[in-house]
C-alpha cells in the first residue's frame, strides 16, 4: 500500500496560557504500531484529539490516508478508531448495546455489526458477560469494554491513548495482548504511554514527547543509540540521596546523575570504570545502599537523557 | 437522518431504564393534579348547576329602567340561578360585599332612568368582591347585556329575552365576554384559561406542561451526560455531523413529551373526569406546547456547564414560568401579572384550551400559533448556545 496511514506535520494546540502541543510532527505506516512516550503533561492527549479530529489545531495539518483531519471531515474519522484515556461507554447500556450503537455510529450494516460484535466482545475477553450493564462492570472490564468500542468497525488506523492506566495486572496483560493481535492483523496502531515496557513491548517506533514537542523518534534500538555505549547503574538507598547526587553529577565517567525514588539512577560512560568510586562517594555523604544494578540502557534511560527528568514522576 | 435516530432510539433505551422518566412525565402530575382537585376542586367549580351566586342590589333610582332591570334580576333568582339581596343604601351593600354576605351588588344610583331617558349615559355600577371572581363577572355580564339592550332602547324586549332565555352555560359564556365598562367596578378578574375550563382539567393541563419542562430538560442534561461520561469525545470523533446527536436528543424528548401528555390526557380523562375538549384540538395545542417548552428549555440548558447547572437552571425557570403562567394558582387581577403570563407557553396552552372549550376546534388555532412561534425562536436560540456543549 502506498503512502502512510497518518501524517501529522508541525501541530500545535495553546489553551490560555499552556502550550500543550507546540509543533509535532510525526507518521505512521501502514501495519506500524507507533509510540508516544511522556510524562503526564506532555501533550499526548491534546496531540490525539486534534488527530482524531475532536479538536482543530492552531496550526500545522493531520492528513489520515492521504485526506485532510478536521472536526468536520468524515471519510478520515472513518478510518480512525479512537479508544480515549478517559472511560467513554454508557453505564447505563450493556457491553453489547454500547459496542452495537457506536458500530451503528459508523455505518455498520446489521449482520456484520452483529457477527463483529460477538467477534470484539471475544477479542476483548467479555463475551461472558456481554449482556451485563457496563456500570457492573470492574475498572479492567470497563477498560477492556473502552477499548473493544474503538476496534470495531475495523479502523485502519487504531489510536489508544494510555489504555492500561489505573488496570490491574491481569486486564493490563489482556490489554497489552489485545493491541498485539491488532497489529498483528494489520492494523496501524498509535499508542500513548507514560509506561517505558509498554512502548518498549508494543512500538516498532517510539516517540518521546515532553512539553508538547517531539524530543527523540525512532526504533527502541536507534533511540537507546543517542544515549551511546552507556549503561545505566541504580544503586537503590535507604536515605536521602539528595547531597550524593550533586556531587556524583562532578564526578567524570558521569553522564548524568538523577535522585529516584529511594534510588540513584546514574548513566556512565562505563559501570566498571566508575562504580567502585560512586560507592564511594555514597558512602561518603552517609547514604546507605541496598542494592545496585547495572544495566544496558532502555527508553527510560533515552528519557531522561534526552529532556533531563525521569519518565516517573 | 439515520444518526439521528439511532441517537434517539439509544438515549430512550437510556431513558426508559432509569424509570425516572415514568416517575416525572406521568405518575407525577397525575398524582399532584389528583391532589390539587380535592384541595381545590369545589372552590373552582362555582359556576356548577346546583351553585347560586349570591349577588345584592341597591335601588336609589326607583325608575322605568332601575324597575326594568330588578326585574331581570328577579327573573334570575326564580330560576334558582342568583341568590338576591336588597339593599337600602350603598353604604350597606358595600358592607355585605366586604363582608362576604354576597358576592357581588348593582348599585342603581338615584336619576339612572332620567339620564337615560334625556338621552346621556347612565351607569350600572357593579361591586365586586375579590374572593368571589365569578360571582362578580357574572353580575358584570348581567349588568353588560342589559346596557345592551338598553343602548337598543329595547329594556323592555330584552327583560324578557335575558328572563326566559338565560341558563347556566350562557351566564358562563356571557361572563367570558365581559368587559368592564363599568367605572369602579372592582372585580377579580379569573384568567381567560379558567373561564370555561374546570378545575381539574385545569389543573391536570397545567401541572403536565410543567412536568413537560422536567422531560424537556433531559435534552440538554443528556448532553452534558455525554461530556461527563466521556462518550461526547466518540461521538465527535465518529464520522457524524454534531447537529444529528442534538436533533436526536431533541428528538427523544418530542417523543418521551408527546406520549407523557397523551397519557396524562387519556388518564385524566378517565380517571378524573378533565374535559380537554375536541381531539384535533387537544392534539395541536400539545404538540405545539411540547416543541415550545422542549425548545425553551434547551435554550436554558444550553448555558450550563455540567448536567447538576444545567438541571438546576432547568427547575428555576420551570417553577418560574409555572408560576406565571398560572399552574399552581390562576392568575387574577387582569393586569401586568395577566399580561406578564403570556410570556408562558403554560399560559398560552390553558388559554388555547380555555378558548376552544366552546367546542370549536379553531378557536385553539391562535394559542397554538404562539405556541410554535415560541418553538421556532427558542429553538433557534437553543441551537445556537447548545453548539458550545457538543464541543470538547
Ligand atoms: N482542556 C484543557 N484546558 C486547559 N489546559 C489543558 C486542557 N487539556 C490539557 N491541558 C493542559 O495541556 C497540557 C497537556 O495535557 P495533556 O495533553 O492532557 O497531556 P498528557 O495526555 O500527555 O498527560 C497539560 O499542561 C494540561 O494541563
Ligand atoms: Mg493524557
Amino acid at each position: 500500500m502506498a503512502g502512510k496511514v497518518l501524517e501529522v506535520s508541525g501541530i500545535r494546540k495553546r489553551f490560555d496560557d499552556i502550550q500543550a502541543v507546540a509543533g509535532v510532527s510525526f507518521s505512521i505506516d501502514h501495519g506500524e504500531t507507533y509510540g508516544l512516550l511522556g510524562p503526564n503533561g506532555a501533550g499526548k492527549t491534546t496531540a490525539i484529539s486534534m488527530i482524531a479530529g475532536l479538536r482543530r489545531p492552531d496550526a500545522g495539518e493531520i492528513i489520515v490516508l492521504g485526506q485532510p483531519m478536521t472536526p468536520t471531515s468524515r471519510e478520515p474519522k472513518a478510518a480512525v478508531g479512537l479508544v480515549p484515556q478517559d472511560l467513554a461507554i454508557y453505564p447505563d447500556l450493556t457491553a453489547r448495546e454500547n459496542l452495537r450503537f457506536f458500530g451503528r455510529l459508523y455505518s455498520m450494516e446489521r449482520v456484520e455489526l452483529n457477527r463483529r460484535v460477538d467477534e470484539v466482545l471475544e477479542v476483548i475477553g467479555l463475551t461472558d458477560r456481554a449482556d451485563d450493564r457496563a456500570d457492573e462492570f470492574s475498572g479492567g472490564m470497563k477498560r477492556r469494554l473502552n477499548i473493544g468500542v474503538g476496534l470495531l468497525h475495523r479502523p485502519q488506523l487504531l489510536i489508544l491513548d494510555e489504555p492500561t492506566v489505573g488496570v490491574d495486572p491481569q486486564s493490563r496483560n489482556a490489554i497489552l495482548e489485545s493491541v498485539e493481535y491488532l497489529s498483528g492483523e494489520g492494523h496501524a496502531v498509535l499508542y500513548t504511554t507514560h509506561y517505558m515496557e509498554e512502548a518498549e513491548r508494543l512500538c516498532d517506533r517510539v516517540a518521546i514527547i515532553d512539553q508538547g514537542e517531539i524530543k527523540a523518534e525512532g526504533t527502541r534500538r536507534e533511540l537507546v543509540r543517542r544515549v551511546g555505549e552507556n549503561d545505566r547503574v541504580r544503586i537503590q538507598t535507604t536515605g536521602s540521596s539528595a547531597r550524593a547526587i550533586s556531587r556524583l553529577e562532578d564526578l567524570p565517567g558521569v553522564v548524568n546523575a538523577l535522585s529516584g525514588d529511594g534510588s540513584i539512577e546514574l548513566i556512565v560512560e562505563d559501570a566498571s570504570a566508575v562504580l567502585a568510586e560512586a560507592l564511594g562517594i555514597v558512602a561518603e555523604v552517609g547514604t546507605s545502599v541496598a542494592a545496585v544494578t547495572v544495566d544496558e540502557p532502555d527508553l527510560e534511560a533515552v528519557f531522561l537523557h534526552v529532556t533531563g527528568k525521569a519518565l516517573r514522576d | 437522518m439515520g444518526v439521528v435516530l439511532i441517537v434517539a432510539a439509544k438515549d430512550l433505551a437510556q431513558r426508559a431504564r432509569d424509570r425516572s422518566i415514568f416517575i416525572i412525565g406521568i405518575v407525577a402530575p397525575l398524582a399532584l393534579a389528583f391532589i390539587f382537585n380535592l384541595v381545590f376542586g369545589g372552590g373552582l367549580s362555582d359556576v356548577g348547576e346546583n351553585i347560586t351566586l349570591d349577588m345584592g342590589v341597591v335601588d336609589a333610582d326607583r325608575g322605568p329602567i332601575s324597575d326594568a332591570f330588578v326585574g331581570i334580576l328577579s327573573e334570575i333568582e326564580s330560576d334558582g340561578l342568583i341568590d338576591l339581596t336588597t339593599y337600602d343604601d350603598e353604604a350597606a351593600a358595600r358592607a355585605a360585599v366586604d363582608g362576604g354576605d354576597v358576592g357581588a351588588v348593582f348599585v342603581l344610583d338615584a336619576g339612572l332612568s332620567d339620564d337615560i331617558q334625556a338621552g346621556s349615559d347612565g351607569v350600572i355600577e357593579v361591586v365586586g368582591d375579590v374572593d368571589a371572581p365569578t360571582t362578580t363577572q357574572i353580575a358584570s355580564a348581567i349588568a353588560e347585556q342589559f346596557a345592551v339592550g338598553v343602548r337598543r332602547g329595547t329594556a323592555g324586549a330584552l327583560a324578557s329575552s335575558l328572563a326566559g332565555v338565560i341558563g347556566p352555560e350562557d351566564i358562563a359564556a356571557a361572563a367570558a365576554e365581559a368587559t368592564t365598562a363599568e367605572p369602579a367596578l372592582r372585580i377579580g378578574a379569573v384568567p381567560a384559561a379558567t373561564r370555561q375550563l374546570d378545575a381539574s382539567t385545569y389543573f391536570v393541563a397545567g401541572l403536565s406542561v410543567f412536568f413537560l419542562f422536567f422531560i424537556a430538560g433531559l435534552a440538554v442534561t443528556s448532553m452534558l451526560d455525554e461530556r461527563r461520561e466521556g462518550t461526547l469525545a466518540r461521538l465527535l470523533a465518529a464520522p457524524i455531523s454534531p447537529g444529528s446527536v442534538v436533533a436526536g436528543k431533541s428528538l427523544t424528548s418530542v417523543v418521551i413529551g408527546l406520549v407523557a401528555m397523551t397519557v396524562l390526557v387519556i388518564a385524566s380523562t378517565f380517571l378524573m373526569g378533565a374535559t380537554w375538549g375536541p381531539l384535533p384540538g387537544v392534539a395541536l395545542l400539545v404538540s405545539a406546547v411540547v416543541l415550545a417548552v422542549i425548545a425553551i428549555m434547551t435554550s436554558v440548558g444550553a448555558l450550563a456547564k455540567t448536567p447538576e447547572q444545567a438541571g438546576n437552571l432547568q427547575s428555576i425557570v420551570a417553577v418560574t414560568m409555572a408560576m406565571l403562567g398560572g399552574t399552581f394558582v390562576p392568575i387574577s387581577g387582569g393586569g401586568f401579572l395577566e399580561r406578564l403570563s403570556l410570556i408562558t407557553p403554560n399560559a398560552w396552552f390553558l388559554r388555547g384550551l380555555g378558548d376552544m372549550a366552546g367546542g370549536d376546534v379553531s378557536d385553539a388555532v391562535p394559542a397554538a400559533i404562539v405556541l410554535l412561534g415560541m418553538a421556532v425562536v427558542g429553538g433557534g436560540l437553543g441551537l445556537l448556545l447548545i453548539r458550545r456543549t457538543v464541543r470538547l
